[in-house]
């Protein structure tokens, strides 16, 4: 125990001469149960150090290797493997959102949810000096829960529910159950140190050592550095969840003290050499047989049966089957386990069955089904130059396929990186580029061979891209990033990053070459409860710079755009969301209504709607031009039609109205599309991209959930060919939830979907006045369905406890006005929403250190004393209602940001998974950026002592909030 | 005794040593003589200008942006036209004190002195206050790019912010060799960002090493500069202007340059400085820069031979004066039939051969018809 407090010290010491934090305050660090079992053990201190062991916290890591953990996180969402995914091992574990530097070298992830979950991280508590003076160690940091402290974890989650269907935990009995008083040292006989294997020869069978081996015990833990996780099928975690880890913990046990009793035995079964014999590993080895990583306290370990490891236990040694036995690694088998497992009174031993409970082969992960069925889930497209080839970019299946223009089939897929958005060829065709939106990255194809030449970084979110006309420079859209990154095509190094407005979507050159537009999917920040301002980006080609900002006024949802070959003007796609007004009002056509904007040369912009009174248009997504401009093809992604614009008359529309009518009349008007809609056509489920061949006879649509294209002849307007892109026919209950997420035919008057509002299941930066309670009654921001399966109750008041809840009759009665769902639908649809991924963080990197700031920042979210020494108290601590690693106590809190307009003052608190990207914030909206939160609407410190702050603190806390 | 002696003597040479005009590589008035501007265009509102107090200029191409007292301009110099913008226009705060351009994007960044930062592109502003942002606070004194980073000097501390990854850091007393926080100006170049701080001298921020390094006057908080040439030559700095490997500074007693090892102080009383009160300096190579005092505009324009040209205004008179000056001498006077439309001067741009300079009473334009650097021997030998 000294030794080990001198090596804190000394490696404390060292922290903090070069302390990031310039204070000399030491940092607690996670020093593992381990260290603290160094003293929590044994009779004295009731076999705390047991008693965890044999509880459900100590093999929550392990447990986590179970199949239905990955079934959890497939659920969920979540693509990562369930021991390395933040979101279990927040729960499953200690210290998992630490850095490295807050771990002793000796602390074991893998003891799963230890003593420093609770009580804190220990190394300056643990000191015997410390620990004994409780005001002391408090102040060391030593934390005694409270029970509703357990519920940050143990509050019921969907996912879990839906996959172990276990009853809700009684918290009482829970409590009951891992309570570990220490006795009253008077009544408790002193009981000797944790034995260790004893130098005495025992005549015992089991592995026999050769005398003359200096083979030692170096425990299982050692063990599991590389039997470890599915690629060695989590050989590890099986022992850790088999009873042989429990052995020595089990003699702490009332059952283990009869059992000694009837045999005789009056000491602790944990300091008998006869229960040890069979309950330990190494027990009756030679003394000093083993290393420090040795712990009697792992039971049966490895070496039980494999022999001492310290001689074979090199990935050299270990992976030659002649060298690993010369070196004494052991196969085992049933003569070993006979040495101890034998027949009792009441129960014959089955080795056959046991042996199948403790079975861990090294075999390759197997494969669930559901990861087997990847859909193409095709977005965008792009026709070479001679019109021959058609190259799709596909969602699902993290690959670009080819199609033979000519053949009008599918004749190659490339494999890319993460979904894949849209694609792009050099002016000469050679080259290919894909944006990967997961990955935040462009690929590079050589079109000829069809190899991936080259992945680069580019900024958060790519979506669309493309060359300017000499080829040396590539525009990519950094979607989240609101800015678009331009790459030199020599060197692929990004040269310029120019700001977008929020969220660029699509990009269109003009014919002469000389004028990029970009549409942005979001509105600007705008003043609260006013008309949204979309902005379409000017980018001057030549000198790389953006020149105007063309404000498109009372839309969003800015995705689709196209030049028209005259070069006098583009169009593009867009809503016009009536978010200001209840969603009971018809007037003008309800609450969405979908367009065309008409972004003139010079500037000027002029809206129609491509709605019809009976007919809406919902969702378009994309615009092209075709037959040499005469038509203009444009997809809607909710209802699966191409809608046919006669250019011409729609220009003669708009050039013939009086000023006043082409700024309030037409932007609203349903009755104009039949003038100049000449046709729609059916496609494939879905359709988002669509592009028109070089000659303009041809346009094809991706067809995001048909896996399909649909081949338009623009002679006739029908569709004349389908070309399936091979992906998986069944339809999974995700799929055909995404599906329904997708459809407009849930909505009165098929006008909007669910994905009017949640594009690609995030946001759409708006605020709604959804209920008819009045203008302006308790508007409510549009919330993100990324990652959110374990975050209920939903809706900003906190009042639906379910997904199916929030999406069932409710929807049917406030968002929909149409029929609900049937409970094959609701299902299949919050199956497909709650597996909706959330991004990797783009401010913290899975496995990165965090910066100088983000460190700082954690301290202020953690802190539990004010900057003037006062403490503050738990409801005024951010980490109370945002605990990780949801971060969010998932109930309702008044924070004083109840506004004159608001029917209640409490709301739902939000999960700060990647915050950052989800602006507006607060329930209503009203605070454009995380700091306003703080410095505008916190007057108070109603929502977290949060005034005391100065200014640094406030930005090193914002710094870390956007790590989450 | 005699070692106080041997001291004292040894800073008496160490002084004589350091004096102007005694160093070994001192050219004389046969050296040449320095361009003078002698044609100059003023604006005012008369021209469009929305208001004549001139805090800042900033020149792009064929425009110059003019920060001002009562919003942002910008000057086609083609056609001399003038477009404003004010609060209605989206202008965020009505006193422009700052401005620099990102030279990769094209963007202006517009400082606001009580209104924290923006961003002007396209026609669109952003506003980063500090309540919306991490700006360290609204009263902004200055702002330079450095890379994708933009640093904003504002009154309680300097703020950095990337453009790229929208992280903002501060900088102050806390993690800063910032003895006060009241920073009055910024420049950058090479890697470095330089802080003219109220108080605290210069800072320079090193960007690849995050490490600092503090000039502060040797002599103290004295308004005197006791020992000469030994460092900036006080610490109540008002502005830097880094190029060409040199670093100029000015403060409100008095001038200087370093160039990495050595420091040069200038004042009044021993250069063609119009005042010891300097507002701003701009330099334009590492032996011309501009101080614009209250007083006039003090330039420099051949280090080596100490060799100035001080502009004035003649009283309410539009004429002016120029002053050939080296060290202490005038060397010749030169009538001006327009000179500054106002003698206290805030800002100095440079623009090619022309040089901008901001005024409490309007903006003025040096014409650098045939100009050239450092010194000429005239014709006539003169």
């Amino acid at each position: 125990m000294l030794k080990k407090w001198i090596s804190l010290q000394l490696l404390f010491l060292g922290m903090f001469i070069g302390s990031v934090t310039g204070q000399n305050a030491p940092e607690p660090v996670y020093v593992g149960a381990k260290a603290c079992a160094e003293c929590h053990s044994g009779k004295k201190f009731g076999y705390q150090h047991s008693k965890w062991l044999l509880s459900r916290h100590a093999s929550s890591y392990a447990v986590l290797a179970k199949p239905g953990s990955k079934t959890i996180l497939e659920l969920s969402g979540i693509t990562q493997e369930p021991q390395k995914a933040a979101m279990c091992l927040g729960c499953h574990a200690t210290g998992a959102e630490a850095e490295d530097w807050e771990l002793d070298p000796d602390f074991r992830i893998e003891d799963g949810v230890q003593c420093e979950k609770c009580h804190g991280p220990g190394s300056e508590y643990m000191p015997m000096e410390v620990m004994t003076d409780p005001e002391a160690a408090m102040k060391a940091g030593l934390k005694m829960p409270e029970i509703s402290e357990c519920m940050v974890c143990h509050v019921e989650k969907g996912s879990h529910v839906a996959v172990h269907n276990l009853p809700a935990l009684d918290l009482s009995e829970a409590w009951v159950r891992i309570a570990h008083p220490t006795p009253d040292p008077d009544k408790v006989e002193s009981s000797p140190s944790a034995p260790q294997p004893v130098s005495a020869h025992q005549d015992l069978d089991t592995v026999k050592i050769p005398e003359e081996s200096s083979n030692k015990y170096i425990g299982s833990q050692a063990c599991g550095e590389c039997h470890s996780g599915p690629d060695m099928s989590y050989q590890h975690s099986i022992w850790r969840m088999s009873k042989h880890a429990l052995a020595y913990a089990n003699l702490s046990t009332t059952a283990a003290y009869e059992t000694a009793t009837k045999k005789g035995i009056t000491v602790s079964p944990q300091d008998s050499p006869e229960c040890l014999k069979c309950h330990a590993t190494g027990f009756g080895a030679h003394e000093g047989r083993t290393i420090d990583s040795f712990s009697i306290d792992e039971g049966v370990g490895c070496e039980s049966c494999h022999g001492p490891g310290s001689e074979y236990a090199y990935e050299a040694i270990m992976t030659d089957a002649t060298a690993s036995k010369a070196a004494g690694l052991v196969k085992g088998g049933p003569e070993l386990c006979m040495n101890c497992h034998t027949d009792t009174e009441t129960k014959k031993f089955e080795f056959a069955e046991a042996w199948d409970m403790i079975k861990h082969p090294t075999n390759p992960p197997k494969r669930l089904q559901s990861e087997v069925i990847r859909y193409k889930t095709p977005l965008n497209l792009a026709v070479t130059p001679d019109g021959s080839e058609v190259w799709v970019a596909c969602e699902s299946s993290d690959s670009v396929i080819v199609i033979d223009a000519l053949k009008k089939k599918k004749i190659s897929e490339i494999s890319v990186k993460g979904q894949p958005h849209d694609v792009a060829f050099s002016p000469d065709a050679e080259l290919v580029y894909v944006t990967n939106r997961l990955d935040d990255s462009v690929s590079v194809i050589d079109r000829q061979s069809r190899k991936l030449l080259k992945t680069v970084p580019v900024g958060d979110e790519p979506h669309a891209l493309m060359t300017d006309p000499s080829g040396e420079n590539l525009f990519v859209l950094n979607t989240s990033g609101d800015s678009i990154s331009i790459l030199d095509t020599k060197t692929l190094e990004e040269v310029r990053r120019l700001q977008a407005s929020r969220s660029p979507w699509s990009v269109s050159l003009s014919p002469d070459g000389s004028t990029m537009l970009v549409t942005n999917t979001y509105s600007r920040f705008i003043e609260y409860r006013t008309p949204s301002m979309s902005e379409i980006t000017v980018i001057d080609v030549e000198r790389k710079v953006v020149t105007n900002r063309i404000v498109v006024p009372a839309t969003n949802l800015l995705q689709g755009i196209d030049w028209h070959p005259s070069g006098e003007f583009a169009f593009i796609t867009l809503l016009r969301t009536k978010n200001l007004v209840p969603m009971t009002r018809l007037m003008q056509g309800w609450t969405i209504t979908n367009g065309l904007g008409i972004i003139w040369k010079n500037g000027d912009v002029d809206q129609v709607l491509l709605d019809e009174p009976d007919k809406a248009f919902p969702d378009p997504a994309d615009v092209e031009f075709a037959a040499d401009g005469k038509y203009a093809m444009v997809t809607s992604s909710t209802s699966s039609r191409v809608a046919v614009i006669d250019v011409e008359k729609l220009l003669d529309i708009v050039k013939s109205s009086p000023e006043r009518k082409r700024k309030h009349v037409l932007p609203n008007h349903m009755g104009l599309p039949t003038e100049f809609i000449v046709a729609h056509i059916e496609t494939g489920d879905s359709p988002r991209g669509l592009v028109a061949s070089p000659d303009g006879k041809t346009v094809y649509t991706a067809d995001a959930l048909d896996d399909t294209v649909t081949v338009i002849d623009v002679d006739t307007l029908k569709p004349v060919s389908t070309i399936d892109l091979g992906g998986p026919k069944e339809i999974t209950q995700i799929r055909y939830g995404e599906k329904l997420f997708h459809n407009s035919d849930i909505t009165f008057h098929r006008q909007f979907s669910c994905h009017s509002c949640h594009p690609d299941g995030h946001v759409d930066g708006l605020t709604y006045d959804i209920e008819p309670d009045g203008v302006g009654v308790s508007p409510v921001d549009n919330r993100t369905l990324r990652g959110i399966l374990d975050t209920a109750p939903f809706k900003w008041e906190g009042t639906n406890p379910s997904l199916q809840r929030q999406c069932g009759p409710r929807l049917s009665v406030f968002f929909t006005r149409i029929q609900p769902f049937t409970p094959e639908q609701l299902t299949a649809l919050d199956r497909y929403i709650a597996s909706i991924p959330r991004p990797p963080n783009r401010y913290r990197p899975l496995g990165a250190e965090l910066t100088e700031a983000q460190r700082n920042g954690k301290k202020v979210f953690e802190r539990t004393m004010s900057n003037d020494g006062k403490v503050i108290p738990k409801n005024g601590r951010c980490i109370t209602c945002h605990p990780g690693p949801l971060f969010t106590s998932r109930d309702v809190h008044d924070v004083g940001t109840k506004m004159i307009y608001d029917r209640e003052g409490e709301f739902d608190v939000p999960h700060l998974n990647n915050i950052y990207d989800s602006a507006p914030y607060l329930h209503n909206g009203i605070a454009p950026t995380l700091e306003e939160i703080w410095t505008t609407y916190n007057p108070n410190d109603e929502h977290g002592v949060t005034n005391d702050m100065t200014k640094d603190q406030l930005n090193d806390l914002i710094e870390y909030l956007k790590t989450l | 005794m005699k070692k106080i002696l041997l001291i004292l003597v040894m800073f008496s040479l160490l002084a004589v040593s350091a004096l102007p005009g005694q160093t070994p590589e001192q050219k004389t008035d046969e050296s040449g003589m320095p361009y003078v501007y002698t044609k100059w265009e003023h604006f005012s509102k008369k021209d469009g200008l929305p208001n004549e107090h001139i805090f800042a200029l900033e020149a792009d191409g064929p425009y110059l942006w003019i920060g001002t007292e009562n919003g942002l301009a910008r000057l086609d110099k083609r056609t001399r036209e003038i477009e404003s913008w004010n609060e209605e226009d989206g202008l965020p705060w009505r006193v422009v004190s700052a401005l620099d351009l990102d030279p990769e994007t094209g963007e202006l960044w517009v400082g606001m002195f009580g209104g924290g930062l923006a961003r002007f592109s396209g026609g669109r502003f952003d506003h980063f206050h500090q309540l919306n942002s991490g700006l360290v606070n609204d009263v902004v004194y200055g702002v330079a790019m450095e890379g994708r980073d933009v640093w904003i000097a504002t009154t309680a501390g300097a703020s950095r912010y990337n453009t790229v990854s929208g992280e903002w850091a501060i900088y102050t007393e806390k993690n800063a060799p910032m003895e006060e926080i009241w920073n009055y100006g910024v420049s950058t170049g090479d890697g470095k960002v330089f802080l003219g701080i109220w108080g605290s001298g210069v800072l320079e921020y090193d960007v690849a090493t995050d490490r600092w390094k503090d000039y502060i006057d040797p002599d103290g908080e004295m308004e005197i500069d006791l020992y000469r040439d030994d460092g900036v030559v006080h610490v109540i700095t008002t502005g830097t202007s880094y190029v060409e490997g040199i670093l100029w500074v000015s403060s409100y007693f008095g001038g200087c340059r370093y160039d990495g090892r050595h420091w040069r102080g200038f004042f009044e009383h021993d250069s063609g400085l119009a005042s010891d009160f300097i507002n701003a300096v701009k330099g334009r190579s590492s032996d011309e820069a501009w101080y614009c005092t209250d007083q006039g505009v003090g330039v420099i324009t051949d280090f080596a031979t100490n060799t100035w040209v001080k502009y004035t205004r003649n009283g309410d008179s539009p004429t002016g004066t120029a002053l050939i000056m080296r060290d202490d001498k005038i060397l010749k006077t030169i009538d001006l039939e327009q000179s500054l439309p106002h003698n206290y001067a805030l800002w100095a741009e440079i623009d090619g051969d022309d040089v901008w300079v901001g005024t409490s009473k309007g903006l003025a334009r040096a014409v650098g018809e045939g100009y050239y650097k450092g010194l000429k021997i005239s014709d006539s030998g003169k």
